[in-house]
Parts: C-alpha cells; sequence; structure tokens
C-alpha cells in the first residue's frame, strides 16, 4: 500500500548512482514504515486548509453517512420505517463486508486467492451453531469458537497447501471448498444433515433490528484489527511478501509463514462472518454454500478494490443488498426493470451484477475504492481530486502464477 | 450401484464410468490449458462456451427447425463469437492487469452468462438436447453399456488433444508461446500479439462449445449445467488440467480422465457410509499430486 509509491522499494539499492553532486545518499531508500507514518499524516494542514464552509460540508456529508449506518437500518430518527426483511437485508451487507474484509487480507495483502471462502463462511457459521444449539453455550462464545476454528482450518489447509501459490493454492481451496460443502456439511452429528441447525438471535437482542448493531459491532472489530495488521511488522512483512518475494526472503522474511498467518486471519474474520451469517437466518443449512458463493465473495472484494478498506465494505454491502433485491426496493427501480428492460425483478441481481462488475474492472480497475477515493479525501479535510485512487500498482503481478 | 457384485467388478465399472465422464472433463480441462498457456489466465468461463452453444444449438433444431448438424454448426458459431467477445471486450482491455483481477473477470462473464440464461431460458429449466445418434448400447466394456454419444465425446477428445499438441511444435503454436512469455519481443519478430490472443480465445472456445454441445445430450441441460451442479464440468476441469500440469496437452487429457476415474471410484461400496466421498477422493488426489509434483504429472518444472 505505501511502498509501491516510493519508485525505490523494489531495488533495495538505487541509491548508490547519485547525479555526482555530492549529497549524501542515505535519504533514498524510504523503508515502508516512513512511508506510512508519511501517509498517516495525510491531510496536512501546511498544504491545505478547508475554509469555514468546507468544514460544514464535510460535517454534515459525515453526519450523513452516520445516519445511514446508524440510524436508518434501526429505525431511529428515521422517515422511512424499514421492515424486518430489510434490517435483515441491512446485517447481511454488514456480514458480507467482514467476509469481504476477511478475503482482502488474503488477496489484498498476501497475494494468494481463495476460491473455496463459502466453506470457511459455512464451517463458522455450523460451528457457531452447534456451540450455541448443543452445547448450550452463549452467542458470544459461538462467534468466539467459530473465529478460532476458523484461523485453525486455515492453519490446517495452509501449512499442507501453501507450499504451492498462486492459481494452484487457488485450485486447492476450490477443490477444498467443494469437497467442504459436499462432504463435511452432510455429516449428520456435526450440522444435521438436510435439517441443519438452529442458531438463535443472541440473548439479550430480540428482534432484526437489534441483531444489525451486534454485527455492526464485529464489523468495528475487524476493521480495527485489520487496521492493526497492516500498521505491524506482520503487515510490512506481507506487503514486501507480495511486491517481491525474493527481495522479501533475502531479507529474512518467512514468506511461507507470513503467508499462512495471513490466511489464519482471513480464516479468523470468515469464522467471524460465518458465525454472523448463521443467527441472522435463524438457522443454518448447507445449501447456500456453493462455489457461486465463493465466486460472488471474491468478485464483490475485487470490485470493491482490493487494499482498500472502505471500497470493500461498499462493495460487500452493495452486493449483499444487490441480491437481496433491497437495494432496488429502497431506490424505486424495481418498476423500471420490470417495465422498461423487461427484466423481472428476480433476475436483476443475475444479469446487473455482474455487468457492473465487468464495467467496473475494465473502466476502473481500482474498483469501487478508486471511485470513492476522491471523495474520502475530501471527507478527511483534503482537496476534491478527482485523480486520486488512480491505481499506480496495476503493474504489480497481484498473484504469482 | 448393484449390490453383492466383486469388489473387483465394481473397481473395472468404475474405471469405464469413470474414462466416460472424465472425457467432458478433459475437453474442458484442453480448453482451459490453452488460455492458460496463451494469456496466463484461469478461465472461468470456459463452461459457459458451451452453453451458449447449447442454447443456440436448442434455439436452432427447435424454433428454427434447421437440421441437426447445422444446428450443431450455429451452436459452435455462437460459442466461437463468445469467445471472440469475451477476448475483445473483457480479456484485452485488461492486458495489464493482475492475474487475479483475470480471474475475476472470467468469473463475471460465467456468471453474466448464467444470469442471462436463466433470465431468458428458465421456463422450462430442463430442456433436452437430441444425441447425434439414438444408439445407447454401442459396445459393453465390463458390462457397462457404452452408447454412441460417449464414444463421439472420446473420438474427438483424442482428435482435437492430437491436434492441439501438433499445433504447439508447429510455427504457429510457437507464436503463441512466444505472445505469451515476451509480448514485446514477440511483437518485434513479427507476431501479431493481438491476433494471437483472439486465435486462442476463438480455439478455446471451439473447444468449450464441443463439450457443451457433446456432453449435453447425455441428460438435460439448465442454466449454467455445465459450471456447476451435477454434471459441472468446470472444476473437475480445472482439477484435472492441473493435475495434468496446466502447460500439458496430453496432460489435461490424461488429468480429465482421471478425475472422473477418481470421482467414480468415489461411488464404491466400500466408502458408501461417508458422504460426499466423490470431492473427498478429488480433494486429496489434487493435494497428493501437487505436493509431490507441484508441477503436475505431465508438466515441466519451472527452471
Amino acid at each position: 500500500m505505501s511502498a509501491v509509491d516510493d519508485p525505490t522499494a523494489g531495488h533495495p539499492a538505487p541509491g548508490s548512482e547519485p547525479d555526482g553532486s555530492g549529497l549524501p545518499v542515505e535519504a533514498a531508500p524510504i523503508d515502508a514504515e516512513t512511508a506510512a507514518a508519511v501517509r498517516a499524516a495525510a491531510p496536512r494542514p501546511d498544504r491545505f486548509r478547508p475554509a469555514a464552509a468546507g468544514w460544514i460540508g464535510r460535517g454534515v456529508v459525515w453526519a450523513a453517512l452516520a445516519w445511514v449506518v446508524l440510524c436508518l437500518p434501526g429505525n431511529i430518527a428515521s422517515p422511512v420505517s424499514l421492515s424486518a426483511t430489510e434490517a435483515r437485508g441491512a446485517s447481511e451487507a454488514v456480514v458480507f463486508a467482514i467476509i469481504g474484509l476477511s478475503l482482502n487480507v488474503l488477496i489484498g495483502y498476501a497475494g494468494q486467492i481463495s476460491l473455496g471462502h463459502q466453506a470457511f463462511v459455512g464451517i463458522g457459521a455450523f460451528t457457531s451453531a452447534f456451540v450455541v444449539t448443543e452445547l448450550g453455550q452463549e452467542f458470544w462464545l459461538g462467534v468466539i469458537v467459530a473465529a478460532l476454528v476458523g484461523a485453525l482450518q486455515a492453519l490446517l489447509l495452509g501449512g499442507v497447501a501453501l507450499r504451492v501459490t498462486g492459481l494452484y493454492f487457488a485450485l486447492i481451496t476450490l477443490s477444498y471448498g467443494v469437497m467442504v460443502q459436499q462432504s463435511l456439511f452432510n455429516v449428520e452429528s456435526l450440522t444435521g444433515g438436510v435439517a441443519g441447525r438452529d442458531a438463535p438471535l443472541p440473548t439479550g437482542v430480540s428482534s432484526a433490528y437489534g441483531y444489525y448493531y451486534v454485527c455492526l459491532g464485529l464489523l468495528a472489530l475487524v476493521l480495527w484489527l485489520d487496521w492493526r495488521l497492516t500498521r505491524t511488522k506482520a503487515g510490512r512483512a506481507l506487503l514486501a511478501v507480495r511486491e517481491n518475494p525474493r527481495v522479501a526472503a533475502t531479507l529474512g522474511i518467512d514468506i511461507r509463514g507470513y503467508t499462512v498467518l495471513a490466511f489464519m486471519v482471513s480464516g479468523f474474520f470468515a469464522g467471524i462472518g460465518g458465525a454472523l451469517f448463521a443467527h441472522r437466518d435463524g438457522f443454518v443449512v448447507a445449501e447456500p454454500f456453493t462455489f457461486q458463493l465463493a465466486l460472488i465473495f471474491i468478485i464483490m472484494t475485487v470490485v470493491g478494490g482490493l487494499r482498500s478498506r472502505s471500497g470493500v465494505v461498499l462493495g460487500s454491502a452493495f452486493f449483499a443488498l444487490m441480491g437481496d433485491g433491497i437495494l432496488l426496493k429502497l431506490l424505486r427501480l424495481e418498476g423500471f426493470f420490470e417495465n422498461v428492460v423487461k427484466l423481472p425483478s428476480e433476475f436483476v441481481p443475475l444479469v446487473l451484477g455482474p455487468l457492473l462488475l465487468l464495467l467496473t474492472l475494465t473502466l476502473y480497475p481500482g474498483g469501487i475504492g478508486q471511485q470513492v477515493a476522491p471523495v474520502r479525501g475530501w471527507l478527511l479535510g483534503g482537496r476534491f481530486d478527482r485523480h486520486a485512487g488512480a491505481v499506480k500498482e496495476v503493474q504489480v503481478t497481484d498473484v504469482r502464477a | 450401484m448393484v449390490l453383492g457384485v466383486s469388489f473387483v467388478d465394481q473397481l473395472s465399472t468404475a474405471l469405464v464410468i469413470g474414462v466416460i465422464t472424465g472425457g467432458v472433463y478433459a475437453l474442458v480441462a484442453l480448453g482451459l490449458v490453452l488460455v492458460y498457456k496463451a494469456s496466463g489466465v484461469f478461465n472461468f468461463a470456459q463452461a459457459e462456451f458451451g452453453t451458449v452453444a447449447v442454447y443456440a444449438a436448442y434455439a436452432a433444431l427447435e424454433f428454427a427447425g434447421l437440421p441437426y448438424g447445422i444446428a450443431l454448426l450455429v451452436g459452435v458459431s455462437a460459442g466461437v463469437a463468445m469467445g471472440l467477445a469475451t477476448e475483445r471486450l473483457i480479456i484485452r482491455p485488461l492486458f495489464d492487469a493482475p492475474r487475479v483481477t483475470l480471474l475475476v473477470a472470467t468469473a463475471g462473464v460465467a456468471l453474466l452468462v448464467i444470469g442471462v440464461q436463466f433470465w431468458r431460458a428458465n421456463d422450462p429449466a430442463l430442456r433436452v438436447l437430441a444425441p447425434i445418434s439414438n444408439e445407447l448400447e454401442r459396445v459393453r466394456v465390463f458390462g457397462i453399456s457404452v452408447s454412441d454419444q460417449r464414444i463421439v465425446i472420446l473420438l474427438v477428445l483424442a482428435a482435437t488433444a492430437a491436434g492441439l499438441a501438433l499445433f504447439f511444435r508447429s510455427p504457429g503454436g510457437l507464436a503463441v508461446l512466444a505472445a505469451s512469455q515476451e509480448p514485446t519481443a514477440a511483437e518485434l519478430v513479427g507476431v501479431s500479439v493481438r491476433r494471437v490472443s483472439s486465435l486462442t480465445w476463438g480455439v478455446a472456445a471451439l473447444l468449450g462449445s464441443l463439450a457443451g454441445l457433446l456432453s449435453a445430450p447425455i441428460s438435460n441441460f439448465s442454466p449454467g449445467f455445465l459450471t456447476a451442479g451435477a454434471s459441472g464440468a468446470l472444476i473437475p476441469g480445472f482439477t484435472g488440467a492441473v493435475i495434468g500440469g496446466m502447460t500439458s496437452m496430453p496432460g489435461a487429457v490424461v488429468g480429465g480422465l482421471l478425475v472422473g476415474i477418481v470421482e467414480s471410484l468415489g461411488g464404491l461400496n466400500a466408502l458408501e457410509g461417508i458422504p460426499g466421498a466423490r470431492s473427498l477422493l478429488v480433494f486429496a488426489s489434487l493435494l497428493v499430486v501437487l505436493l509431490v509434483r507441484p508441477q503436475g504429472l505431465l508438466g515441466r518444472a519451472a527452471a
């Protein structure tokens, strides 16, 4: 994320070719930490400070965003009243955001693709349901166990499979996902077989509205963990591994170790997402955890924009709301598709989702993260820079094949 | 399978069934390997070239009333047209994009096509395409009757695999390899990278169309039937291609057939109590092959 902007990042010692001016060369290799620190101070007040009107404008937008996220789904201070189904859709958007962040750790930070993430989410869902209904424990314990099981299976699978990387690893996860879906999810004693398992709402949460805030709290936790990850030694090591494994290895970075670690963090997040997924519906069955779901997870993450937290959250939420048809309902677009395009509303997400995906990819390779970058910079007190967030690192191979 | 049959009988039965089902996987795997060799892309839309061909042929047969041979031609042209369109509209603009973006893009193409099929052709959901010949029992191997359709699949598979293996030794095939390894250098020696890209995607789409048109008559077909579901061939095809080495044409055929055999071994009576034994076995064999021989069975190790 940061070292890429530094043109010297890939080459450890370019400072040895000064222009003869006799300047000391020690300034040349800006390491990732310094670059990150510089970036952390992004809204530089010495450069640009919005006027009072500018701050008011930003405050209004911030308040509107906070209202949409915090108040609208709970029917608090809201002119429109959302039904319980719509609140459940909002919860799903938050759960998908957690899953998107989980994949972002793996694809965006470690540069490996998982095509079996539906299995991670599904195992999280079944684990939590098992802990709550079979063992009679609390919801919170279910979430924790699900997250730990997610990390554990990532450790087991990654420990074995991450000897191969890139598309080969993707294939192993794909096969793993299919295997888990067809085999593990049909073991009666673990998952309840075809009938599935009950996964009640947490005690103390009585409605779909309340559950939304549970999901939101856990999303905040995941975002915080993700942010901490990128700011630690592990995060910088992963960055180095993704950009150039050979250079990383010569710097003494344990490539496989850190990749497995990223996979474990990804599994941890996916476990949380899975647990929330189960308790949102009240029950969990094996049926939705198909390969198509894994594809949708990857698509929403890439469309969101790898390595852009806000982009991934927006992209995931968009695909969740789109899939439910709730977005169309909220935007009052159902009639348009039914009557003008002759596209029945149940098929809109099937047709429109991939179409939007392809348009995003070909026009904005950085995904939604790129599209919202100007707004984001503006909200953080910068100028409205139309070109902010343009992807400079497309040339870097994201996945080593 | 019949209970009480001896284990050896079961094994030979599984072998025959495996080869028969593996034929379709191998056809899909050939297309995947071709695109991978030429563009380095895992093409998740490969099976959709097949379904597009099947729907086009079905429409030509049922609605336009064309003869069977012409209908197949219409199907193949539709599949190839879709392959060329995919290359022109999606792959070429993303030439410099990371591999993961391209993977997602081809998956997007697949989902879009499946979505359109659900929208336009979901009523009735299940349709039947007539087979090339109605002879269901041309030969019996180990007590399993093999239909003409299955034999045609295996013959087409052998012919295309041999043709492609030869092609990659010809100047044209070398141009494809050159364009994928060093696009700029290839341009300098007079290879049109664009034309090569169109050519490979066209041929890959042709292979996908053949896989679809030949496998659809075996049972009924529905939107996206070749990508997922009971008769899905994309995931087994990928597995076969990787097991075979991802860059080797004979490897793709061997891998595809192997996946078919391993899958049908999962149907043995001895494994009856284990749910999803088929996918368990496939996963295990993929893992073993990749860990013992990461370059695949017939692939060459990277230097």
